[in-house]
């Protein structure tokens, strides 16, 4: 438990600044819908009769800017990129740092067996991804609510933010995974973003290009497609594919780390 | 010139993958351009017939999207984006990791002065991303003329790519007070990361409210890919602005690492 208290604390630091991002950015990005409003209904018939792809290329896709929800589900994709970038070298460093600050052999010497600190490690992993979801989803309500005129926004934003949970873990897991299992822990970090990196422009070629919708499987940015969620929340076979990732790349790294010899 | 060497050998593989996955990430992009050129082309029609001020709150890019340039135009933002990593992650890394590694009074203790160490280094980081920039035009050329449907201008697109290095060398730039602004640099992806994302998602809501000064907060804004086509030049106020903070940012670089205490391990 000590251990789960120190790692509580040495990511409290970033955290906050994490947390600050995601205010800014929600009131900022928000604050842009008045002035999407002001040019109303003109705008939404042109919208309605734009090709799929040049929506993708705006990053509209197919949700309603003329409504804040609308516009706050093309503000999601940037939310969830931030999400995902801290997860994923949120689950990187937590491993690999031990070996970066040569302190690995320090910690490993303690009585405490490699899958204890491997679940202590995990867990305040999930706490920091928990508290980063839940900020966004009470600033997101606040954000959102204060532009409408009345509308329940709230179901919509919590499968939203569901989602972006589901993404997190993911990320979290995998990134978990490179750098506990993986042989270079110099590097895990940068493998783990790159990974994040590539599954991001692999989920805008996809918006764009349209015919290559059979790899949406392959990045959890389209399993939470903006658009879709907000009217039937996450499709189910999308939340088994996530939580199943997790729990390979979790056996994959309980199993690696139990069995790697540290730098 | 060791030193010079040295950084060249140890940056290699990276400067390696990162070409290869920027070129591809274009070749991949680029291949769709003419299925989607097909689907532009029906609705700029519609467009032409909307009223004046809805085109106006759309943006001026988009009268143009249907064409090879337009199109690569947007791309071109995430190719910037690949950049401006790169070229902030080796600005971060290649100053700092010295520190990090505990090599920094083996270096030290040579007989070389800081300016020189400095020098080669930045030399280094400049040659890497030189030869990223040579690597890529090369290659987003060949790309482009593979998927061109009617000839378009080779001078614009060639403004266009080489846009890439101009904000590289900000970011490259950035890179280096950075390492030298933060006491130690524990990791350097984390503030990269973060930094260029930040100025990225500026980017977008940024491009909604038009010109202004608010487009001198970001990077990415410095170069307006639309303005290159219609006019066939950089803006001046934008050009002397990268300028400036190069030159700070380098300035600072210089000045720091000279006096700058560094830990024996």
């Amino acid at each position: 438990m000590n251990l789960y208290g120190r790692e509580m604390r040495a990511h409290r630091k970033s955290l906050l600044i994490w947390i600050a991002g995601i205010i800014v950015m929600l009131t900022i990005g928000m604050g842009e819908y008045t002035s999407m409003e002001e040019s109303g209904n003109a705008m939404n018939a042109l919208l309605a009769d734009m090709p799929k792809a040049l929506k993708a290329l705006m990053g509209i896709g197919e949700l309603d800017i003329g409504t804040p929800l609308g516009y706050y589900g093309v503000l999601f994709l940037y939310l969830l990129l931030m999400a995902a970038i801290h997860a994923s070298m949120l689950g990187a460093a937590i491993l690999s740092k031990e070996e970066r600050d040569k302190t690995a052999e320090f910690l490993l010497a303690k009585p405490l067996s490699r899958r204890r600190l491997l679940v202590y490690k995990l867990l305040a992993a999930l706490t920091n991804v928990v508290i980063f979801n839940v900020v966004m989803l009470v600033s997101s309500l606040l954000v959102v609510g204060a532009y409408g005129q009345g509308e329940t926004t709230a179901p919509a934003i919590v499968f939203l933010l569901m989602g972006m949970l589901l993404v997190q873990v993911v990320f979290l897991t995998v990134g978990m995974a490179i750098a506990g299992a993986g042989r270079q822990p110099k590097r895990a970090v940068a493998f783990s973003a790159s990974a994040m990196l590539l599954t991001f422009l692999l989920s805008m070629a996809i918006e764009i290009s349209g015919h290559i919708d059979y790899l949406r499987f392959l990045t959890p940015f389209q399993y939470v497609d903006a658009a879709v969620v907000m009217d039937t929340g996450i499709e189910a076979s999308y939340t088994l594919l996530s939580l199943g990732i997790s729990a390979l790349s979790l056996i994959i790294l309980f199993v690696g780390y139990n069995r790697r010899d540290m730098k | 010139m060791n030193m010079y060497l040295y950084e060249l050998r140890a940056y290699r593989n990276v400067t390696i993958i990162w070409i290869a996955s920027i070129v591809g990430f274009v070749l991949l992009m680029m291949s769709m351009y003419p299925t989607f050129a097909s689907d532009a082309e029906a609705f700029m029609e519609l467009f032409a017939s909307m009223p004046d001020s809805v085109v106006q709150a759309m943006g001026i890019g988009i009268d143009s999207i249907a064409s090879l340039l337009g199109y690569y135009s947007y791309i071109f933002l995430y190719v910037l984006l690949c950049g401006a990593i790169q070229a902030m992650h080796l600005g971060g890394s290649i100053l700092s990791k010295e520190t990090r590694e505990k090599t920094a009074d083996f270096l030290l203790a040579k007989p070389v002065t800081r300016v020189a160490i400095m020098t080669s280094k930045l030399l280094a980081a400049l040659t890497l991303l030189l030869a990223t920039n040579a690597i890529y035009f090369a290659a987003a050329s060949l790309i482009a003329a593979m998927v061109a449907q009617e000839p378009y201008d080779y001078g614009a697109f060639a403004l266009i790519s080489f846009s890439l290095l101009l904000l590289q060398l900000i970011f490259l730039a950035m890179g280096i007070a950075a390492a030298l602004l933060l006491p130690r640099m524990k990791t350097v992806l984390p503030v990269t990361l973060g930094t260029v994302f930040a100025f990225f998602v500026l980017t977008f809501i940024g491009s909604s409210t038009g010109d202004g000064l608010l487009r001198y907060a970001t990077p990415f804004h410095y170069y307006d890919r639309a303005y290159m086509i219609q006019h066939g030049g950089y803006e001046t106020g934008f050009v002397t602005a990268s300028i400036v903070i190069i030159v700070a940012c380098t300035l600072f670089g210089y000045r720091r690492y000279q006096k700058r205490d560094v830990h024996a391990v």
